[in-house]
């Protein structure tokens, strides 16, 4: 008799959700702008990476980061508990941003394409027409242009402050920090991504992850204000970090 | 004979519970990652878990993270007042939340970590609701599985 016991004890283990499922993207390949260029734009769901070491579904990670020596004590040395810019609601930055959870809007004309990410209500917008980068002081997004390899987007950002993590467990990065992301829509509810991490002062050789985004037409960005109820820095259990 | 027909018996409801685990695990991992717009290790200890059980006295329904507020009681009936975080309203309602799920008053038990500085606060891995259920509760921390 104790044998039939068995199932029941294992779906009472189980955690469930109160709805969703039954999604599956639209079929068909990938669409083109009126110039015939592949057309990126959508709302996408991509694959929330709080570490980029780790590999899990639509995310190939690095296990092992080619830290320099200044890398290493960096990243030993980074105590979240200490200072969290993230949680004090700070700009995440281009690489943290496109690691979020939440879903990311993709707007594209002839000349810009912009990353409408709903984590924190955060934009990105840049020229993809081949033009070089602008001389100006670093950011926390950095300063990115796009240009066009057939049909993949290549996007290159330099110029950062410094002030960020690549994930939400932490991995540091240099002001030296360039990043290369390759976007190509592989059919109409596919994207295939790549991001390149290129960082002479924390890394001895760049590195990269590799992701699937999936085309999402049954949402919409909904607003995300940080700052409405971050009761976690107002009562001191999250601390601003010193730079 | 019986116990050979009872371990064949038995076997096979083993294969059975392991695949039906297999198809929780991944159930969870295609529904429900834990979110986070802060590092978990910044406020949470993942090593101290924690179950309370009370009633509902409010629901904050707001970015970056919901709050939910219950009052526990003790074996001697004194009331503590605890708070605890979940996911963001973007994600939960995504995954079927609304700011409805919940009610004041509402007997719940949630089950989660406890943050780092010792106040009566916890990181929400879990809602059982009044009639049983438990749902995830979005939790940011990186272990959190449905």
């Amino acid at each position: 008799m104790h044998c039939l016991k068995i199932l029941p004890v294992a779906a009472a283990l189980a955690i469930g959700a109160f709805g969703q499922g039954g999604f599956k993207p639209p079929t068909g390949p990938a669409p083109r702008t009126a110039d015939g260029k592949p057309d990126l734009s959508g709302v996408w769901q991509r694959p929330y990476v709080p570490d980029m070491t780790k590999s899990g579904p639509n995310q190939q990670g690095m296990a092992e980061l080619p830290f320099t020596a200044w890398g290493a004590d960096q990243w030993k040395n980074y105590h979240a508990e200490e200072g969290d810019y993230a949680g004090a609601c700070l700009p995440f930055g281009l690489p943290r941003s496109i690691n979020s959870p939440e879903p990311m809007q993709l707007m594209q004309s002839a000349k810009y394409v912009s990353l409408m990410f709903e984590q924190n209500t955060w934009y990105h917008v840049f020229p993809i027409d081949g033009r070089a980068h602008r001389d100006q002081l670093p950011t926390w997004f950095g300063d990115s242009v796009g240009h066009w390899e057939g049909d993949t987007l290549v996007v290159d950002t330099v110029n950062f402050n410094g002030k960020t993590r690549l994930d939400t467990i932490g991995h540091p990065h240099s002001d030296q920090l360039h990043m290369i992301q390759r976007f190509s829509r592989t059919d109409l509810g596919h994207m295939a991504y790549e991001v390149t991490i290129d960082d002479p002062k924390t890394f001895t050789k760049p590195w990269k992850n590799t992701r699937t985004f999936t085309l999402r037409p049954d949402w919409e960005l909904m607003e995300y204000s940080c700052e409405e109820n971050n009761k976690s820095l107002w009562e001191g259990r999250i601390k601003v970090p010193k730079y | 004979m019986s116990r050979l027909a009872c371990g064949s018996r038995r076997d096979t409801l083993m294969l059975m519970k392991n695949r039906l685990f297999a198809l929780l695990i991944a159930l969870c991992a295609a529904s429900a990652a834990a979110w986070a717009h802060h590092s978990f290790a910044a406020e949470f200890d993942g090593a101290k878990t924690i179950t309370l059980e009370g009633t509902l006295t409010k629901l904050e329904w707001a970015n970056p993270h919901i709050w939910l507020y219950l009052d526990v009681k003790d074996a001697t009936g004194t009331v503590a007042k605890w708070q605890c975080e979940g996911g963001a309203p973007n994600g939960l309602t995504r995954n079927g939340w609304s700011r409805d799920s919940l009610k004041t008053g509402d007997q719940v038990t949630i089950e989660g970590w406890l943050a780092k500085d010792g106040s009566r606060t916890c990181n929400a891995r879990s809602v059982k609701l009044p009639d049983g259920r438990r749902i995830f509760a979005g939790s940011s921390n990186p272990d959190a599985k449905q």
